[in-house]
């Protein structure tokens, strides 16, 4: 029933497409495929995560560029077969380009976009799947996490972290291992605790702030007073943890020292930054000045793909030295591994 | 069905030995045993958490959800009416849960509404399964599937435009009061890191049961009793059961089968609604879209677990919320000393089988499992992360697995019932 609506959204956005196209002639390059189909991960628009960082870049372009957009989402628990029929969907429907957004779209992106060659695609968080027409949009979450690793071992009293991943992927186990890694650097005897919220294929780990919470309190029980998280709606509950242990907390994927609630968000002592905002935007600016090409673009440190953040300034004190390790990184000295 | 032919033929089969029967002496005796295990355990291995105040605390917090989900699965099936919606019902609960508390400011509106809201969901799979005589399971996963898709369209509707909301999920829910019994939070907590066996052990599942406890929680334990008192022990609860065990006979007897099936139903979702006002308002402090994560689900397998008896179903609960906690806290450090307490439990069980039961070949099975369980917890240092998430489940399946043979649904449990059909 849901494909059903949303193919009769697709026909009737159609209609529509002349009217967008001719409002913004300079920018469009032909003045033909403004419509942009976009696929979310499970939570969608609205998760103050992930895809609405996805959905900020999409706005952006579509404000600067004049472009129309689809945007679809997935359900919990769905099957690849469903993602396919969502993408093939929006490449049938005449949307051009489809961004996918998350690795749970590999399998679908990597066989939807073979049948549609004329079709340019995108994903985000994934690299196996390949195509001439499939730009792959990877971030040095690594990286990010290194740094950040290493202003949760200065910052650690207690000479104890943890990190709190929301399911056990090779995606998340990249935050993790950058995060111990840069702590590791600064502090090579420090204890660090690890935790997942769950194993794939069960993903309720990133929507379950009440066992983020008990996680977190397990953790600064058994010492920590720094914690990371990588567990997406999860993350609400690690602050609650450590606010109520007056400890500090690490938040990721945007500034959450901004997002998180005005209760809490004093624990945030810095964020892990990955911009996919910048990565839709980047791919749309390039997709209507024709220069889309397919293949990895990996947004790295260097790059300005991740970062890290100092809204509320807890981190004052410690920048410069984290600036040193963010130099190092940029330059190739020092090579973050990605798996634990 | 096939429980109860199982039931019926088991005495005749079973041997003439002392049946085992669990009075509450035995079960304080149980619980000590377990707590003098749990000792052991910590001392040989040094993971500390096992019981630790934060440990029974935080299984305390976890517990409570599938407890609540567990009590409205009861309630409903005592009255014959099989409820696989308390997910949707939980859902519903989670959301009504934190609207409440938020729109009026109150966490004890939130509790109100939270329960309202599963009560919704138990009147429509009233209407459908007893009104309208609707498959009750197919009922039953409507309601999983509307109760989620409602949630969603409302969050859209009012959670967006709050501030600090968003589609997806609230703003942060105002807190509830916490209370605890004075004085001797501190000692207690000195006692505990002291280390010591038994008297640290119990210091803190002491500290863990009487400081910084929920009302909420408070209220879902009195919940258990009170179901008890109420089904078992009045003429209202006596008719609600006896729809279940054989609504032809009650009907012949006057009660109005329907009103009571529906009156069970409705109470039943307001319970599961309450569990997930739980959720919501202490558990996390927000709502956020699927965070229920199949606690529905699980409630139903603690009650079944606890074979449809309140007293059970809240062991089941503890059982699942006990493990969760402690793969949840301290992952495979905990874990494994779990494994040398299921040794040396099912050792307790093959010595008794042998000695006050006489069946040996239970005994044997029973020594061999705890031998394998015990050389697994001698050859590793650690349970590996992708085995310490499950051992919640694994731990509820293995008891249900052993108890299975001697649980008794009530007999016209899920059985379609339509007035007049007697004749």
């Amino acid at each position: 029933m849901l494909m059903a609506a949303a193919a009769c959204g697709g026909s009737d956005d159609k209609a529509e497409t002349g009217a967008s196209a001719s409002s913004e002639p300079s920018a469009q390059g032909g003045g033909k495929g403004g419509k942009v189909g976009l696929a979310y991960d499970i939570g969608g628009r609205g998760d103050q995560s992930f895809n609405d960082s996805a959905a900020v870049g999409l706005d952006k372009a579509k404000t600067e560029f004049g472009l129309e957009a689809k945007e679809l989402e997935a359900a919990p628990g769905e099957t690849d077969a469903q993602k396919e029929e969502r993408l093939r969907l929006l490449a049938s429907g005449g949307f051009n380009p489809v961004i996918a957004v998350g690795f749970a779209y590999s399998g679908p992106v990597k066989k939807v976009a073979a049948e549609f060659p004329d079709v340019k695609f995108a994903i985000i968080d994934d690299a196996d799947a390949t195509g001439p027409n499939v730009s792959n949009l990877v971030f040095a979450e690594e990286q990010g996490s290194y740094l950040v690793g290493v202003a949760a071992a200065l910052k650690s009293t207690k000479n104890s972290i943890g990190f709190v991943g929301g399911v056990k992927v090779p995606l998340i186990q990249k935050f993790e291992a950058g995060y111990v890694a840069g702590a590791k650097a600064v502090k090579s005897d420090i204890k660090i605790q690890v935790k997942y919220l769950s194993e794939p294929p069960e993903f309720t780990g990133f929507n379950d702030p009440a066992k983020g919470k008990t996680t977190a309190q397990g953790m600064l029980d058994a010492g920590a007073d720094v914690i990371y998280h990588a567990a997406g709606g999860s993350g609400g509950g690690v602050f609650e943890a450590a606010k109520a242990a007056n400890a500090m907390a690490i938040g990721v994927d945007s500034d959450q020292a901004l997002t998180a609630d005005k209760a809490v968000s004093d624990v945030v002592i810095t964020s892990m930054l990955k911009k996919v905002d910048v990565a839709v935007y980047d791919f749309l600016k390039n997709f209507t000045a024709g220069t889309v090409k397919g293949g990895e673009t990996r947004y790295d440190l260097k790059a300005g793909g991740v970062d890290f953040s100092t809204t509320g300034g807890k981190v004052d004190d410690i920048k410069s030295q984290l600036d040193e390790y963010k130099n190092k990184i940029s330059s190739g000295e020092i090579t973050v591994p990605a798996t634990p | 069905m096939t429980a109860t032919d199982v039931a019926a033929e088991k005495p005749a089969a079973a041997p003439p030995a002392r049946r085992f029967k669990l009075t509450f002496p035995v079960l304080l005796l149980g619980l000590a045993g377990l707590v003098v295990l749990l000792s052991v355990a910590r001392l040989a291995t040094g993971a500390n958490d096992i019981t630790s105040g934060g440990t029974i605390s935080a299984a305390l917090g976890l517990a409570v959800p599938i407890g609540l989900a567990g009590l409205g699965g009861l309630w409903s099936e005592r009255a014959g009416v099989v409820n696989i919606g308390l997910e949707g019902m939980m859902i519903l609960g989670t959301w009504f849960g934190a609207w409440g508390a938020i729109q009026f400011d109150n966490p004890w509106a939130g509790v109100l509404a939270g329960a309202l809201g599963g009560a919704i969901g138990g009147a429509i799979h009233a209407l459908a399964t007893v009104t309208f005589g609707v498959d009750q399971i197919i009922s039953g996963v409507a309601i999983n599937i509307v109760g989620l898709g409602f949630t969603q369209y409302l969050s859209k509707l009012v959670f967006s435009t709050m501030k600090g909301g968003g589609a997806k999920q609230s703003p942060r829910v105002p807190m509830m009061g916490k209370i605890s019994i004075p004085g001797i939070g501190q000692p207690l907590l000195d006692l505990q890191n002291k280390r010591w066996f038994l008297v640290s052990d119990l210091a803190g599942v002491l500290h863990g049961i009487t400081q910084n406890v929920s009302l909420f929680t408070v209220l879902a334990i009195v919940l258990v009793p009170l179901s008890f008192y109420v089904l078992w022990r009045t003429a209202f609860g006596l008719r609600i059961r006896s729809c279940g065990e054989r609504p032809v006979a009650a009907e012949s007897l006057g009660v109005n089968v329907y009103l009571y099936k529906w009156i069970a139903v409705i109470i039943s979702g307001g319970l599961a609604g309450l569990g997930g006002a739980f959720l919501s308002l202490v558990a996390a402090g927000i709502y956020r879209d699927g965070q229920t994560g199949g606690r529905g689900y699980i409630g139903l397998a603690a009650m079944i677990f606890g074979n449809w008896r309140p007293g059970g179903l809240a062991g089941g609960a503890a059982l699942f919320g006990y493990t969760d906690a402690l793969q949840l806290r301290q992952g495979g450090v905990s874990v494994h000393a779990l494994l040398l307490v299921v040794a040396l439990l099912l050792a307790a069980v093959a010595v008794y089988q042998l000695v006050r039961q006489r069946r040996n070949k239970a005994a044997l099975v029973a020594g061999i499992a705890a031998m394998a369980v015990f050389a697994l917890f001698a050859l590793t240092d650690t349970v590996p992360e992708a085995f310490t998430s499950f051992t919640p489940h694994l731990t509820t399946l293995l008891v249900l697995s052993l108890a299975s043979q001697r649980l008794r649904m009530p007999a016209a449990d899920g059985v379609p019932y339509r007035r007049g059909q007697a004749k």
